[in-house]
């Protein structure tokens, strides 16, 4: 059983903290493309803040039933993923072949950039949404409210 | 004997590896208490990424693969001795997310059992079926 | 797209696991149409592969547009030859008609656990797909795991005992993955790459690698890994119990696939990522491999006549035959190879059959030990089946079974190893006095014990028995043209 944490100094740091560490995964993740970074830390950060949000503020506060709506998208990221990479066989070359994507009047070099930067992304919701189901599928209390749903 | 013993103890990191590897390897097999055995298999496998990290390190302060201006502009100073062997950190990486993978289907495996048999002891349990 | 045939085999499957969730969230009525319309394609996409293999000859596909046949070659590399081809139309096949034999009695009659279940057997599908094309060391480390997770999820799916033997089969498969990996580890330490034909051309160039210390430990903890993953004798104790308790609709899926797919992994890193030079003297991998296969042989078939459980005996004979088949790949020569290759399709759909048959029984009769089988004296088809794959697995001619084992004989009278063919043949008379065994607990008994559930046998569960069966015979008839395809690609390694 979660229940909202009891001290008003640890929600309210909370309350500040979680956004600014959605902000932050969101900059490793296009960090990545020019430094250390990227799609599986990006996505990490990411599915932990939600994961905070659910300790700090307990299973009725709003960014919890977000995260609850989010458990549901198994299979986006890895959507993103395959789609991108099929878009690219579409395209005539190989699987994951960025340079092949269709876009008009674009050169090589910010084809890949592009590619590699949706690839990411697919990765980190991916990450993200699989830390989350991990921790759900592990609490009693929340699967037997899926059950009853 | 001892020029072994002396090239052991230069590669302070194998060492390491061989001490985690095999505590793990112990702790997964003398435990009867699940959530232990998983810790054993946890560093097992993270013994065998340290190993693998380690491969891929170069001497006289090698440093990260990043290509910057300084590169496009003129190719030919890129010498291959200076930057760090990034192949073992790519397959870290993704070895990562298999042994989280892994650890994500053992935690809800044994969720599943203490659920229906109430214990974390694979005797007790074994014991319960019966 | 031709060229492209690989990826998009693997990715039909794939693709259509990462749809479900989505589907499953809206309509879960359309959960197994979409699954089995997935694999029948990948089934027809696998046949025309293999005709387009045989007319063209091997090909390799450079992913993300790095060239397969630069030296060194700088990408992954999916290799497209023969053998692979007849791996993936044997595996499309197999799980499209697991999938058919699945509806009555799958374990996903409640809402929460029909996607998952469609989901995981198509990844587990799409993963084997990775490994039997796969051309690098690391690649087959990546999709073994996923195939293993997705395999440990779906024996818990039965829940009850099912769960301990999931977790059994969880530590120990872990355990073989991490040796697996620590092989790799080794093998990019020396040689400085993950190409298994790569890894060969270097061993060639500096045959004094070859004796290092690092590729010898690397072998070891290679084979060690995957000798877990494909339940070679002494490491095989999470084999019986995983398939026992799988549920019915799963266990003709994972007898039938994962144990030969780590065995084709073994072979395709034995001989094209080693080839020569798997035979050194501190660590000779062939003559270890026959060993324990002629140990795996006889103790898999003697220990399968000492069961009570129909599906448990089952599990062990499977055991028997990856000893079997590992005792024709560690010959080193072409007919050894073509029979043992040859023997592991018949195998997976052997075993995919026998289990199909004991979850029909256990569905329908009740029957779940050697003693209750005489329920089944009045079911036209299961008895059919069960007669010719017992033919099959003994090796009577004119079975696929008889052909495999013969070829692998000859092979073994080239090599002039007496002592693996009297293993073999010691270890068929063993498989005859199990069947034997269950033969008379069918027919033998005076009175008939009453059948508590007797109904008639789902259409769908009829063909997959029926087709089983039927495959056995037409492969034993039809074995010259395969038998030559394996030959070809034995000699194209240079055995």
């Amino acid at each position: 059983m979660i229940e909202a944490h009891d001290s008003l100094i640890v929600r309210s740091a909370g309350k500040l903290l979680i956004p600014l560490s959605q902000l932050f995964a969101l900059y490793v993740l296009f960090f990545g493309q020019y430094g250390p970074g990227g799609g599986f830390a990006g996505g990490v950060i990411l599915g932990t803040s939600f994961l905070l949000a659910v300790l700090v503020l307990g299973p009725q506060a709003p960014p919890c039933r977000l995260a609850h709506q989010l458990e549901h998208g198994d299979g986006i990221g890895l959507m993103i993923f395959v789609g991108v990479g099929g878009l690219c066989l579409i395209g005539g070359g190989t699987f994951l072949d960025y340079s092949n994507l269709q876009i008009p009047g674009w050169n090589d070099e910010e084809r890949r950039s592009l590619g590699i930067v949706l690839t990411q992304i697919g990765v980190a919701a991916d990450i993200a949404v699989t830390a989350l189901s991990i921790v759900f599928s592990l609490g009693q209390h929340h699967s037997q409210e899926a059950s009853h749903e | 004997m001892s020029e072994h013993i002396q090239a052991a103890l230069e590669r302070p990191s194998l060492i390491a590896f061989v001490v985690l590897f095999l505590c793990g390897f112990f702790v997964m097999t003398t435990n009867s208490n699940m959530i232990k055995k998983l810790i054993g298999i946890y560093l097992l496998q993270t013994s065998v990424l340290l190993l693998l990290v380690t491969i891929g390190v170069k001497q006289n302060a090698a440093s990260v693969p990043i290509l910057t201006e300084k590169h496009i502009e003129s190719p030919e100073t890129i010498a291959p001795a200076a930057y760090v062997n990034p192949l073992p950190h790519v397959l870290t990486l993704t070895a990562i997310v298999v042994q989280v993978a892994t650890l994500g289907v053992s935690l809800a495996l044994v969720a599943a059992i203490y659920r229906k048999y109430g214990s974390l002891d694979e005797n007790e349990v074994l014991q319960r079926i019966e | 797209m031709r060229d492209q045939l690989p990826v998009i085999l693997f990715l039909v499957p794939f693709a259509t696991a990462i749809c479900l969730p989505m589907v499953g969230l809206k309509a879960h009525g359309w959960c197994r149409p979409m699954a089995l319309v997935s694999l029948l394609v990948m089934f027809v996409l696998a046949v025309g592969n293999l005709l387009l293999v045989l007319k063209h000859g091997e090909q390799s596909y450079g992913f993300a547009g790095w060239s397969a046949s630069a030296s060194p070659p700088l990408g992954i590399v999916w290799v497209n030859d023969a053998l692979a081809s007849v791996m993936m139309v044997t595996i499309s096949f197999l799980a499209s008609l697991c999938l058919l034999y699945s509806g009555p009695l799958s374990p996903a009659t409640e809402k929460p656990r029909i996607v998952p279940y469609y989901a995981l057997i198509l990844l587990l599908i799409s993963a084997l797909t990775g490994i039997v094309f796969a051309g690098d060391i690391f690649n087959v480390f990546v999709f073994l795991e996923v195939a293993a997770l997705s395999a440990y999820a779906l024996v818990a799916l039965a829940g009850g005992r099912a769960l301990i033997a999931a977790f059994r089969y969880l530590i120990l498969g872990t355990l073989g993955s991490t040796f697996y990996l620590l092989g790799v580890v080794f093998f990019y330490a020396t040689t400085g790459t993950l190409n298994m034909e790569d890894i060969c051309q270097q061993f060639t160039k500096n045959p004094e690698l070859l004796h290092s210390k690092a590729v010898v430990g690397g072998m070891a903890f290679l084979f060690l890994g995957l000798g877990i993953k494909m339940a070679l004798f002494p490491l095989h104790a999470w084999l019986p119990g995983a398939y026992t308790h799988a549920p019915d609709a799963v266990s003709p899926l994972l007898a039938g696939l994962m144990t030969k797919v780590a065995l084709y992994g073994c072979v395709r890193v034995l001989f094209w990522g080693l080839a020569a030079g798997a035979q050194t003297e501190q660590l000779p991998a062939l003559t270890l491999l026959g060993g324990l296969g002629m140990v795996a042989a006889l103790a898999g078939s003697l220990l399968a006549l000492a069961q009570q459980e129909l599906k448990r005996m089952f599990a062990y004979g499977g055991i028997s035959h990856i000893g079997l088949i590992l005792i024709g790949v560690s010959q080193a020569n072409q007919t050894a190879f073509a029979g043992s290759m040859f023997y592991l399709m018949n195998d997976a759909i052997m075993q995919a059959g026998l289990f199909f048959i004991a979850g029909a029984a256990i569905q329908h009769h009740g029957a779940r030990t050697v003693a209750d089988l005489s329920r089944l004296r009045r079911a036209p088809w299961l008895v059919t089946a069960f007669i010719a794959l017992a033919l099959s697995m003994i090796g009577i001619p004119p079975t696929g079974g008889f052909f495999g084992k013969w070829h692998i004989i000859l092979g073994c009278l080239e090599a002039e190893n007496y002592l693996a063919v009297t293993a073999i043949v010691v270890s068929t008379l063993l498989t005859m006095a199990y069947f034997q065994r269950l033969f008379l607990s069918m027919f033998g008994h005076r009175e008939v014990v009453p059948d508590s559930a007797a109904g008639a046998l789902a259409p769908s569960t009829k063909l997959a028995v029926g087709l089983t069966a039927l495959l056995v015979v037409v492969l034993g008839l039809c074995s010259e043209p395969l038998i030559s395809i394996f030959r070809e690609t034995a000699a194209g390694v240079g055995l």
